[in-house]
């Protein structure tokens, strides 16, 4: 009879991703503060599925919209934040406005976003995770953001350029960049906004920083 | 009339042709655009992604400034329309503590839906010159400008009309389709190319599927993903055009193949076509 029992809980006799989650009271714990922080009707959701079939994107995402629901009702919190699906996201809102059950289901997926982000989970889809950060750093720089100024800052964040090579987009990128550049749609001079100082403060202490 | 205009980032880069289309547009509808004093970024995908604070701070700072100015605003751009509407309902609540003297009170208009009022709709039909007669084209409208509807105020989400009844008062023939509200992949192609062009090439798929020739959009975001990807050259070209493009085509005596020079798939071939250029 033991023998039994002890099979049961031996994860080498389950398949990978079929391991048992011990989750105590975390599951409450997790749902109650997303449900707090998004205001997402998260016990609502009834698995319909209708989020992710409006998705455009759910080809390409390893946790389902409908199942991302299903995780932070159960508390599985870190296997939401290793996604891809947290990253590859478009916030495009399409499951938001067909849920039946008004379940904001893009915005708890941006609210993970927002989570992983300052948590030391590294992100599933790096190059996407980095953009978004860039982004932000050139903003607080010079108040607006310059396409030009903005790419050349993510390609020199570590590791963007020998991924892209890996990948094999570069050369198409570079050429593209090029492209831009003789049509006069990338503009290497850029105007600022004269409250980039102010603008700055704020982007610090967002980051929980006292200035 | 006078409105505060908050042209955004792209407008000054990708989007330079425009800005330039919009200009000439509402001086010869006699509307006064003053530019929001010193206006700054909305933060866009990326400050929502990371940092929700930050999403409501950016655009606040650009709500108060034209506050002071006392005018309404107009946005072109479709994710900037929906992060100052956002940021606007949060300020709102109150539940932020926002740096700048702001109360939320004005109102924020997107472009479309500001000249597609019937008022503003008669006004455009009286200045057309020449109308585009034989231009077939669907309209384009994405994700950020009509969704969520309780942030963009729009009821007709799933099947929007604003660039439908303009493209229309313009003289041009709108194939009605079902895409007008896919999302085109916005800046994902920058990190994840191949799920960024999946998403364009449909598009441009279903839009010659429909018929189209052309295809109006009224974001920067939307038109460069869809023009980009015909930067090589395709068969059948499908030029993207800004919706006041058409606008200002109809309202000039004079028309210049220069105004479409940033485009990569030409208008001019299309448009000498129907004797437009």
């Amino acid at each position: 009879m033991n023998t039994t029992v002890m099979d049961h809980n031996m994860s080498s006799e389950r398949r990978p991703g079929e391991e048992r989650k011990f989750i105590g009271d975390r599951g409450d714990y997790f749902l109650n503060r997303i449900q707090g922080e998004t205001n997402g009707n998260v016990s609502a959701c009834y698995q319909c599925e209708r989020c992710t079939n409006a998705c455009p994107v759910s080809h390409f995402m390893d946790i389902k919209p409908h199942q991302v629901i299903r995780y932070v009702q159960l508390g599985w919190r870190e296997d939401l934040l290793r996604s891809s699906t947290i990253w590859v996201c478009l916030s495009c809102e399409m499951c938001t406005t067909y849920c039946p059950n008004e379940v904001r289901v893009a915005e708890i997926i941006n609210h993970l976003r927002n989570i992983a982000a300052h948590s030391s989970i590294a992100p599933k889809e790096k190059q996407l995770a980095v953009f978004h950060r860039t982004f932000l750093e050139v903003l607080s720089k010079s108040g607006r953001v310059n396409e030009f100024r903005l790419m050349k800052a993510f390609y020199s964040k570590p590791h963007i350029l020998s991924e892209k090579i890996k990948s094999g987009n570069l050369k198409e990128e570079l050429l593209l960049g090029l492209a831009l550049l003789k049509k006069g749609r990338l503009k290497p001079f850029s105007t600022r906004s004269k409250l980039t100082k102010d603008i700055r403060k704020a982007y610090i202490q967002s980051r929980g920083e006292i200035v | 009339m006078k409105l505060s205009f908050y042209p955004g980032c792209s407008l000054e880069g990708m989007a330079a042709d425009y800005a330039r289309s919009i200009d000439a547009v509402f001086k010869a509808l006699d509307i006064d655009l003053v530019e929001i004093d010193d206006w700054s970024c909305c933060g866009a995908t990326a400050a929502h992604s990371l940092s929700e604070a930050m999403s409501v701070i950016l655009p606040a700072r650009n709500l108060s400034a034209a506050e002071q100015m006392g005018l309404d605003i107009v946005a072109p751009c479709a994710n900037c329309f929906n992060r100052l509407r956002f940021s606007q309902q949060m300020i709102q609540k109150k539940v932020l503590d926002i740096p700048w003297p702001v109360t939320g009170d004005l109102k924020i208009h997107d472009m479309t839906r500001f000249l597609a009022q019937p008022a503003m709709i008669k006004q455009i039909k009286k200045r057309v010159l020449k109308p585009l007669n034989g231009l077939k084209l669907v309209c384009y409208y994405g994700c950020q400008m009509v969704r969520p509807p309780r942030i963009t105020g729009y009821t007709d989400y799933e099947n929007p009309q604003t660039l439908d009844r303009i493209a229309d008062a313009v003289g041009a023939r709108v194939i009605d389709w079902s895409y007008k509200a896919t999302c085109c992949g916005a800046s994902i192609g920058i990190g994840r190319r191949e799920i960024g062009n999946s998403l364009t090439k449909r598009l441009l798929d279903k839009a010659r599927q429909a018929g189209a020739e052309a295809v109006v959009v009224s974001c920067p975001l939307c038109q460069s993903n869809l023009d980009m990807i015909q930067k090589d050259g395709l068969e059948q070209p499908v030029p993207v055009f800004y919706f006041t493009e058409l606008i200002r085509l109809c309202f000039s005596e004079r028309r210049d193949p220069k105004w479409f020079k940033m485009h990569f798939a030409d208008p001019v071939p299309l448009l000498s076509k129907i004797n437009a250029i």
